[in-house]
């Protein structure tokens, strides 16, 4: 185990930005915490490095407990959002710093720098200086500053922030496969669903200091254990139900309760469904799969590759629901859709969740 | 606001102003010392500066100049860091008070430090005097030249992000080092600024120095307060001789200042 974290809690005064929180992250694992803004993810990143002392709780670095070890000796690789290159050293006295306070000899550390520039792709950049490279380029060094003295871990602070998005993607790749070949544990913070999907082995979903989730990005996505997390993580159709023995009771309709969901039977239930997973049909005969009702069409608009239709649920008891359904451009042609029209809606996957207060329709973050 | 054309009659009249107010207050002057040191061809010159009474006065006023820029040097380093990183109450008070010897008439500083050290005052040292002796030129040199290297570095430091120091924490460096091999570089050519701003101050300062030291021949008199004894006595060529020394001193300082400037205004870029 690379990193665990037991009960970590900090807060300033009497706001808590890190609530008891507690975490293991495999060896050689790329794990992003994800979370809005202020949610503490990167308070979370300083308590591992050292740069923040937690009020209770404790760090682990491969097994070894470093909560009270000053950040000097906890050999973390650190990538910050701003890049933070020491601007009078050139790029390989900036990698080779870390080398040079370890009192590596000059022929290796020049050796090992070239290795990582090499590595970064910038291969000959060794003696300009951070302000002639662009901003993708200097997170780049900034990364094999961090990697250069073979850390227990690297954390990496919105890395690709401040970075524009086509960058972004590149760069992002570039960190997975750099962090592959080196095997190296890695937790990235960042708000940024996709950035989390496209690169993360786990996610932790963090919301006011709190961890509320840990999965893989699929598990995460097709079966939430938790509304915030189903919300926040692209957009999710909710409706509100009962399970009763192995049935889902939705309105009218009733459908098979989802497996691994008998410690549900017989509560209020939340039914999630991902727009994608909605099929529209043109009239109650004709349409397939587990019917949830009819409805009309409310709006349909261009999603890129995508036709986003939103349909007014009807006979959903007290107030009609706005349900999202995502189709192929396809589709949508083939059933003529226009505002006001009258469609059928069935479901595909769907998951279930306990009842709380949160609204229902489609909800996105 | 409007920008004047260079050739329009009125910009020639400004620039005719400018040259010739400038002429008049620094060119001047020191046309007029160095005719009146060397109007009697050099020896007189030479003889004034084999005179020990002189040596001794540049010996005094360099010296405790250099000592008052070593301390200002490390003090001011010190204030402007606690001025950017500290976080303590009457920290704006603090800040303010730095000015004071900007706004001090020297005189009254070095009257204080009469008050202060003199025979009967509240901090008299029991073992060496103070007032008119040696450490008493000390301390109104470093009096009138504190803010300069605190005002200098301020505004770097203020720029410096924590973000860097963070960065040489976690790749290993103590606070030291990281002070040394991260901050001390960003800040040297301010600090350089700071230091030799100074000494100008220190070198030149008279007011103060006067009023502690006595002025007492051979022992606390300095160039400047020589300079000024000797336009008393009617010693035209030892009073010439001695500023002009003075005024080349100011000379290469004013040389290293613009080339320390010309650095800092290209690392702004």
């Amino acid at each position: 185990m690379s990193i665990k974290l037991e009960q970590l809690h900090k807060s300033y005064g009497s706001d808590p930005i890190v609530r008891n929180v507690s975490l293991e992250v495999n060896t050689g694992e790329l794990f992003v915490l994800l979370g809005a803004s202020g949610s503490g993810k990167s308070t979370l990143l300083r308590l591992i490095a050292g740069l923040i002392t937690p009020d209770s709780g404790r760090v682990f670095l491969n097994d070894r407990d470093v909560t009270y070890l000053p950040t000097q000796k906890r050999g973390t690789g650190f990538v910050f959002q701003n890049y933070s290159l020491f601007r009078h050293m050139t790029v390989g006295e900036n990698i080779g710093f870390g080398l040079s306070i370890r009192r590596v000899g000059q022929s290796e550390r020049t050796d090992r720098v070239n290795e990582l520039l090499q590595l970064i792709g910038l291969a000959g950049y060794g003696d300009r200086f951070p302000a002639q490279l662009s901003g993708g380029q200097q997170q780049r060094v900034a990364l094999a500053r961090a990697l250069a003295y073979q850390p227990n871990v690297l954390l990496l602070d919105e890395p690709f922030g401040a970075l524009d998005v086509k960058i972004r993607a590149q760069l992002r790749q570039s960190l997975r496969d750099i962090q592959q070949k080196l095997g190296v544990t890695a937790i990235l913070v960042t708000h940024d669903q996709e950035e989390a999907f496209d690169i993360a082995d786990r996610i932790g979903v963090i919301e006011r200091g709190e961890l509320l989730e840990v999965g893989t990005p699929s598990d995460l996505y097709q079966r939430p254990q938790n509304l915030f997390t189903a919300t926040f993580l692209g957009t999710a159709n909710l409706l509100t139900g009962r399970r009763n023995g192995s049935t889902v009771y939705v309105g009218d309709a009733r459908l098979p309760a989802p497996p691994h969901t008998d410690h549900l039977r017989g509560q209020p239930v939340q039914l999630v469904c991902r727009p994608e997973e909605l099929t529209l049909f043109t009239s109650r005969e004709n349409a397939e799969g587990e019917v949830i009702g009819g409805g009309v069409v409310d709006s349909i608009s261009f999603a890129g590759h995508l036709i986003r239709v939103n349909v007014l649920l009807q006979g959903q008891g007290d107030s009609p629901r706005i349900l999202q359904a995502l189709l192929t451009p396809s589709d949508a042609r083939d059933l003529a859709l226009h505002d006001g029209q009258e469609v059928w809606v069935s479901v595909r996957d769907y998951h279930l969740l306990p009842q709380t207060e949160i609204p229902s329709g489609a909800v996105s973050s | 606001m409007r920008e004047i054309s260079p050739r329009s009659p009125v910009a020639i009249v400004l620039i005719i102003v400018v040259v010739a107010y400038a002429g008049l207050l620094f060119i001047a002057p020191l046309v007029a010392i160095l005719q009146g040191a060397f109007a009697d061809g050099l020896e007189p010159v030479l003889a004034v500066f084999t005179d020990p009474r002189v040596q001794h006065a540049f010996q005094v006023t360099l010296i405790l100049s250099l000592i008052a820029t070593a301390i200002n040097a490390v003090f001011g380093l010190i204030a402007a860091w606690v001025l950017v990183r500290g976080k303590f109450r009457g920290k704006k008070l603090f800040d303010a008070l730095v000015d004071i010897p900007f706004v001090f008439s020297p005189v009254i500083a070095g009257y204080a430090l009469i008050v202060l050290f003199g025979r009967d005052g509240w901090l008299a040292p029991p073992i060496f005097s103070i007032v008119f002796a040696l450490p008493g030129i000390l301390l109104a040199k470093v009096f009138v030249s504190v803010p300069f290297v605190i005002r200098e570095v301020q505004p770097v430091l203020d720029a410096l992000t924590p973000e860097q120091e963070e960065a040489a924490y976690t790749i290993g460096a103590t606070r030291f080092t990281t002070f040394r091999r991260v901050i001390l570089p960003e800040i040297w050519t301010a600090l350089l600024y700071g230091i030799v701003l100074t000494f100008a101050r220190a070198i030149g300062e008279f007011g103060a120095v006067s009023v502690v030291s006595g002025n007492i021949e051979g022992y606390t008199e300095t160039a400047t307060s020589f300079v000024f004894r000797a336009l008393n006595d009617r010693n035209d060529v030892g009073g010439y001789s001695v500023s002009v020394v003075l005024c080349l001193i100011s000379l290469v300082i004013l040389v290293l200042m613009s080339f320390l400037r010309g650095r800092i205004v290209r690392r702004g870029n």
